[in-house]
């Protein structure tokens, strides 16, 4: 289980004339998340998603609160919680001189891997039908290959906890349909999976509850059927224009 | 060293190996150096041939048979013609310089910012200075004065107590090979800590490699080595090569007859440990500042002062023959070239070689603490 306590992230922007302004990019947000649970993170652009995942997966800190994997903390156990999470997003960009087995490989080593690694490379390669291009080198792969590999990547050291930030974003529909069947199979064998997205229509299909956040702050909470009903809206995107009262660019 | 830091280690020196640009930097670099070495070798030499030319004197007047005595005696070119017709061949570079007479008066025409003109000069002022030591001669001798008395009233004798290694051609090459190999390590050094850090992030692999469960310190740590291996290998090819050029200089340029270029193996062994020190320093120093940048232009801007800074201290303590104290061993830069030229001229200082290995390893130590700090900076991550 995930635990997310009261987590601030505190910025300063540099403004004219030197001028220092601090903001919270992450504004006092608590939540949990359970095994076998998809939880949709979602907002528009600058909402602070990418900050809030990011210090969930252990590579910012918080400003204050913490983050919790099973009641431990990324100050007592770093390196076994990263053991335990894969994550994926728009910004996490894979080697490209490796071949997809190369890169697996070093993955599993920086895992500590114990058993057969080249079996679990084959695994995974069949798994997600790579084996074609498996040691071509990464610059020559297609984007949906790439992805491919980036998502094997994920997978190699099987995970319990998934942070998928913006994971489908700037992806074609074959690409993106992928990623989310792959989301629902781990989904199904108890993995947790954090979603972040500001695809609204896509976590309505796949997620089981969802935090839509705005200006760092939790908008509202809850599975998308509540959502719906609490803001007696017909969908997540109505939800959401509606809790942030109404269409404006500048908001 | 630890598991995950020589992980890190494997994956930069593969990317380092696979990358043109970083194989170049340290493959190529180096393989310039003997060029260098050869070229200013084979310049020193056509200088100092130029410098035994005497080239020829205009002589604007009659010879007697004394003046004609004394230029061969000197083995002095002359020419006699007019003024006139001797500033043509001056302005046609046939002649250096021309004397002029009048009653007892003798003018020398020349140019003192043509190199040439100021080398012959001298030559005309000898052959003038020894036909009036032979007039003050006679006269002396006409008036019954015994001239050795008055003329050689003092003697001088000139004796070379020069040492092989004070020989300043051999001095300057062997420094200067040695402020070469600096000046490569350090250009190697910065491309692979500038893509290893900079790089990586606008890549968008940073992101993704603090994903891993490996400590931030273990991660610099690798990049460092990686980058410090990298700027070894360059270092140490460029010694290599520089001893091959020296020997094949010593053996087929004249101004090295008679020396021996090549430095005991003490001062071989020596030369690599300033070798080694100074391409952990460099290495450090790249990777700290290159870390700081947030893309890869950046922090090739942030690391081009460094070249300069690595380079021109030494230099400068050489061209102004800085003396090693305790102080200047343990200034980063200076120390290096100091050491190897105190080295290069016999001149061990156990002493002096221990403090500039031990404050390397200090500075190193700061500067790898600093940038691991820095690394839980998000304005230095992202």
């Amino acid at each position: 289980m995930i635990t997310v306590k009261n987590v601030k992230k505190e910025f300063i922007k540099q403004e004219k004339k030197n001028k220092e302004i601090k903001f919270y990019a992450v504004d006092n947000i608590s939540f949990e998340a359970h095994d076998s649970e998809i939880i949709g993170i979602l907002g528009p652009n600058g909402a602070g998603k990418t900050t809030l995942l990011r210090m969930i997966g252990g590579i910012m800190e918080p400003t204050s609160g913490e983050v919790l994997y099973d009641g431990n903390t990324f100050q007592e156990k770093e390196i076994e919680i990263k053991k335990d999470i894969a994550y994926l997003s728009g910004n996490t960009k894979i080697y490209q001189t490796l071949s997809p087995y190369e890169l697996l490989e070093m993955c599993l080593e920086f895992y500590d891997y114990k058993e057969d690694k080249e079996k679990r490379i084959k695994e995974i390669s069949n798994l997600l039908e790579m084996d074609k291009f498996l040691y071509n080198r990464i610059n020559h792969l297609s984007t949906g290959q790439t992805q491919r590999v980036n998502i094997a990547r994920c997978l190699i050291h099987n995970p319990k906890y998934y942070i998928l930030d913006e994971a489908t974003s700037g992806l074609d529909i074959i690409s993106s349909e992928i990623i989310l069947d792959f989301i629902k199979k781990e989904k199904q064998k108890g993995k947790t999976i954090l979603y972040s997205t500001h695809y609204m229509e896509e976590a309505q299909d796949i997620c089981d509850r969802v935090i839509m956040i705005n200006k760092g702050k939790i908008l509202i909470e809850g599975t998308p059927q509540e959502i719906k009903e609490k803001t007696n809206t017909n969908n997540l995107r109505e939800s959401f224009f509606k809790l942030i009262g109404g269409l404006s660019y500048e908001e | 060293m630890k598991n995950k830091t020589f992980l890190i280690l494997k994956k930069e020196l593969r990317e380092v190996f696979r990358d043109k640009k970083s194989l170049s930097m340290m493959l190529i670099i180096p393989i310039l150096i003997p060029f260098i070495i050869i070229g200013i070798s084979y310049l020193f030499d056509s200088e100092t041939s130029k410098q035994k030319d005497v080239g020829t004197i205009g002589i604007a007047y009659e010879l007697e048979e004394i003046d004609k005595e004394i230029l061969e005696n000197l083995d002095i070119n002359y020419e006699v013609n007019s003024v006139k017709e001797l500033q043509d061949s001056y302005d046609k570079e046939q002649i250096r310089c021309y004397i002029t007479k009048e009653n007892n008066t003798y003018k020398i025409y020349y140019d003192e910012n043509n190199i040439d003109s100021a080398t012959t000069t001298p030559y005309a002022e000898n052959y003038l200075n020894e036909l009036k030591l032979y007039y003050q001669d006679d006269y002396l001798k006409s008036h019954g004065i015994n001239s050795e008395e008055v003329l050689d009233i003092i003697k001088i004798d000139y004796q070379s107590i020069a040492k092989k290694e004070d020989n300043f051609y051999a001095n300057y090459i062997t420094t200067y090979a040695f402020l070469f190999i600096i000046m490569a390590i350090t250009i190697s050094a910065t491309y692979p800590a500038t893509d290893a850090t900079a790089g990586e992030k606008e890549r968008g692999t940073m992101e993704t490699l603090l994903t891993f469960p490996i400590k931030n310190k273990d991660i610099i740590l690798g990049k460092y080595l990686s980058v410090s291996i990298s700027s070894m290998i360059t270092g140490v090819l460029g010694f290599i090569l520089s001893l091959i050029s020296l020997k094949y200089v010593e053996k087929t340029i004249g101004i090295y007859k008679g020396l021996n270029l090549i430095p005991s193996p003490l001062t071989i062994i020596i030369t690599l440990l300033i070798i080694i020190c100074f391409s952990l320093l460099i290495s450090g120093l790249c990777i700290a500042i290159a870390s700081l940048s947030k893309t890869f232009k950046e922090a090739q801007s942030s690391l081009t002062p460094i070249t300069f800074i690595s380079f021109f201290p030494g230099m400068i303590s050489f061209m102004i023959n800085m003396k090693t104290s305790f102080i200047i061993s343990i200034i980063p830069f200076l120390n290096y070239v100091q050491i190897f030229s105190d080295v290069n001229s016999g001149k061990i200082n156990i002493l002096y070689i221990v403090s500039m290995f031990l404050s390397t390893i200090i500075y190193i130590t700061i500067v790898l603490s600093y940038i691991i700090k820095q690394y839980k900076n998000e304005k230095v991550l992202f």
